[in-house]
């Protein structure tokens, strides 16, 4: 009976110990995590700052970009025929953010 | 053993019996009935609430572009109880952030506990001084997380987007709108505290999770709106307007693809701004907007049946004398079709127009083209504009308010009835706001247009759209607001400038050009504003002189930019072998321009 005590008391110290220190892990993981996504969001950040539009102008400006307009003339389009709802056959497809 | 020795040992297990039950029912007393408002004390000493704050949500255009997000900075503070040396802390804090010795020595020697050293310090900055700090076994200073709001387009459609405060509460533009869906809930966790004041991790208690702000995606294209900014800065930079406004809207839906006024400022050094370059003057500023007004006189006249398109109205030779006040035209005109009233921009021929159906009717019809009250777009701070109803009129009111004159009209407003006229006759309502999505993309809200009320027949519409395309054309008043290969419709805007103190500023004028694009079918309707333009010659200060060229422009790039088809003709008129031959660029761009007039002409017969 004393020994079970013993061992139980014993196992007892061991698993609040085990808490404890699980406990700190868990604290150390979560700074971790923490830390990595301020880093995600700094970089995201900026990632925005340098491909936003005002900033691809101003380096567009600033000649590191060069961009020629597209003449007329060598724009293709292509006339997609109307769809009739009964044909059962491959349509051809638009991208539809190109066609508002 | 005798009887004193058990006396006595009876009396003293008494005695301890005695002393067991009373601390037994101490114990009982502390444990089970004083349990709960012991424990709350204890709690009150070591258990704190702390709040996990949600991150405000994104603001993207229509593509995904962002126009608004987080960066994660650090909130520096001090705890003076734990400041064990704080001069030796001044050196390393002072040359980090930037802060005088002095200025900061008399703030951690202010006798408060708590002291914000400095908010908002890069991630970068905090960790160099962190790392000092902890090389130097310094304590008491803390580093708090905190986000500040970014912008990465700058001044770009800085109207709408707006911004927030210290507290991260929306005041302006879309951030202060959606204030509700960006602004997210916060989480807590209760947590206890060692001595050392570590958390210990086991004994957490409750916690509730965040849920991080909603993504608002707007209905604006960077791409047109880039192409706007454009145009609005080199109006800006030719005519030295005092204000200046640019409006693209889908006249079906009701989007709003484009919004920039002048002046304006950089979201990000927002304190810097001015009052006046913080106005949305697309919403919050009151025009009177002259001849463009004249599609309401003529819509209500044509909607009543009380004329017809080609019915003629006398036009007086260019004067006509109403209500015992002159009321002249910028030529002589003698009769005139309702289509050329609208055309030629006879003044007494919209007034005869609005007399036609008389004070009561016109102003109905004013009111249900949606003057006088808000769009009811997505953005704060909106105003009514100014119609005053019939009882208020003057004599000559009815003469003046078909002109644009005696009424006071925000600019969004005026682009929705141009917009209701592209939409056969729908008033529809403008809209800023496309979606609301969740940070992975979960659509929470999707808003669809809302169509008002059918204002006129599209009938009449599509004969006012007719007429509007007159304008465009050599005989009308805004040949220069044609763009080549593409059918416009559009009205120009010439009304002087009202003086606060009554009456109207001498030289100066509001000039405007609301149009659409391609007049069949309409992918977009624009509006251009330019207040007190300087012109070389004051003669050149009309609508379709300043705001008409700009809007072809404009309209030029974003039909390419919209992928539009021109028409046959002007595919046909630029032969392949020209581009083949590389003609000098200045020389294409005068064929482009002698084109520009021979397909104008042959769009008008």
């Amino acid at each position: 009976m004393t020994a079970f005590l013993a061992v139980a008391g014993l196992t007892y110290v061991y698993l609040t110990l085990q808490l404890y220190h699980l406990g700190e892990r868990r604290k150390a993981v979560e700074n971790e995590l923490t830390s990595l996504r301020t880093q995600n969001d700094v970089a995201s950040a900026q990632i925005a700052a340098l491909t936003s539009r005002s900033a691809l102008q101003r380096r567009l400006k600033e000649g590191y970009l060069k961009m020629i307009p597209i003449s007329e003339a060598n724009i293709v389009r292509l006339t997609i025929p109307p769809r009739s709802p009964d044909e059962d056959t491959i349509q051809p497809v638009a991208n539809p953010s190109a066609a508002r | 053993m005798n009887p004193n020795s058990r006396s006595r040992c009876v009396l003293v297990c008494a005695a301890f019996i005695g002393l067991f039950s009373i601390f037994s029912f101490r114990l009982i007393y502390l444990q089970a009935i004083k349990h709960d408002e012991y424990a709350g004390l204890a709690a009150e000493k070591h258990v704190y609430k702390q709040i996990i704050y949600a991150e405000r949500g994104t603001i993207l255009d229509a593509n995904s572009e962002v126009l608004a997000h987080n960066i994660p900075v650090e909130t520096v503070v001090a705890d003076a109880t734990h400041l064990s040396n704080p001069e030796a802390i001044v050196g390393p804090v002072s040359n980090e952030l930037g802060i005088p010795s002095r200025q900061l020595a008399e703030k951690l020697n202010s006798g408060r506990r708590y002291i914000v050293i400095k908010r908002e310090v890069p991630e970068h900055t905090a960790n160099a001084l962190r790392e000092k700090l902890r090389a130097g076994n310094l304590r008491g200073i803390y580093f708090e997380h905190d986000a500040t709001r970014i912008y990465p387009n700058g001044s770009m459609l800085c109207h709408v987007i707006g911004f927030t405060d210290f507290d991260h509460h929306g005041i302006q533009g879309v951030e202060a709108s959606m204030e509700e869906y960006l602004h997210g809930q916060d989480g807590y966790r209760f947590i206890e505290h060692n001595r050392a004041g570590q958390e210990i991790v086991p004994y957490r208690g409750q916690e509730r999770a965040p849920r991080d702000g909603y993504q608002i995606h707007l209905t604006v294209d960077l791409g047109l709106q880039n192409i706007v900014e454009n145009e609005i800065d080199a109006a800006m930079q030719q005519y030295s307007p005092q204000k200046a406004t640019i409006i693209l809207m889908r006249p079906q839906t009701g989007e709003i693809l484009a919004m920039a006024n002048r002046p304006h400022f950089d979201l990000n050094l927002r304190s810097e701004a001015k009052p006046e370059q913080m106005k949305n003057r697309a919403i919050i500023d009151m025009m009177e907007p002259g001849s463009t007004f004249k599609i309401v006189a003529a819509a209500a006249a044509l909607n009543e049946r009380k004329l017809r398109p080609d019915s003629e109205v006398f036009c007086e030779n260019g004067l006509w004398k109403f209500g015992g006040a002159a009321l002249h035209d910028h030529r002589s005109f003698s009769y005139l079709s309702v289509r050329d009233i609208l055309i030629k921009s006879s003044n007494i021929g919209a007034a005869k127009l609005a007399l036609s159906v008389g004070e009561q009717k016109f102003y109905e019809y004013i009111r249900r083209f949606g003057f006088g009250e808000r769009t009811g777009i997505e953005l704060p701070g909106e105003i009514n504009g100014l119609i005053r109803p019939p009882q208020s009129w003057s004599k000559i009111s009815i003469t003046r308010i078909p002109m644009g004159h005696e009424i006071g009209v925000t600019p969004l407003q005026m682009t929705v009835a141009m917009a209701t006229i592209a939409n056969g006759g729908k008033l529809i309502v403008p809209r800023i706001v496309k979606s609301i999505t969740t940070s992975e993309g979960t659509t929470i809200s999707s808003l669809s247009p809302v169509v008002l009320r059918q204002v006129i027949s599209p009938e009449i519409a599509r004969e006012i759209g007719d007429a509007l395309r007159g304008v465009v054309s050599d005989a009308g008043t805004a040949a220069a607001a044609a763009v080549p290969g593409f059918t416009i419709a559009g009205k120009t805007g010439t009304a002087q400038k009202v003086d606060p103190r009554g009456g109207y500023e001498e030289g100066k004028y509001v000039v405007s050009f609301a149009g659409y694009l391609p007049a069949d079918h309409p992918e977009f309707v624009g509006l251009v504003v330019l207040d007190d333009a300087h012109t070389s010659k004051p003669e050149l200060n009309y609508g379709g002189l300043v705001a008409g060229p700009i809007f072809a422009r404009l309209a030029e790039k974003a039909a390419r930019y919209l992928d539009l088809e021109p028409h046959e003709e002007i595919r046909k008129a630029i032969p392949v072998e020209r581009v083949e031959k590389k003609v000098p660029a200045e020389r294409i761009h005068k064929t482009a321009s002698a084109e520009r007039i021979a397909l104008t002409n042959a769009s008008r017969h």
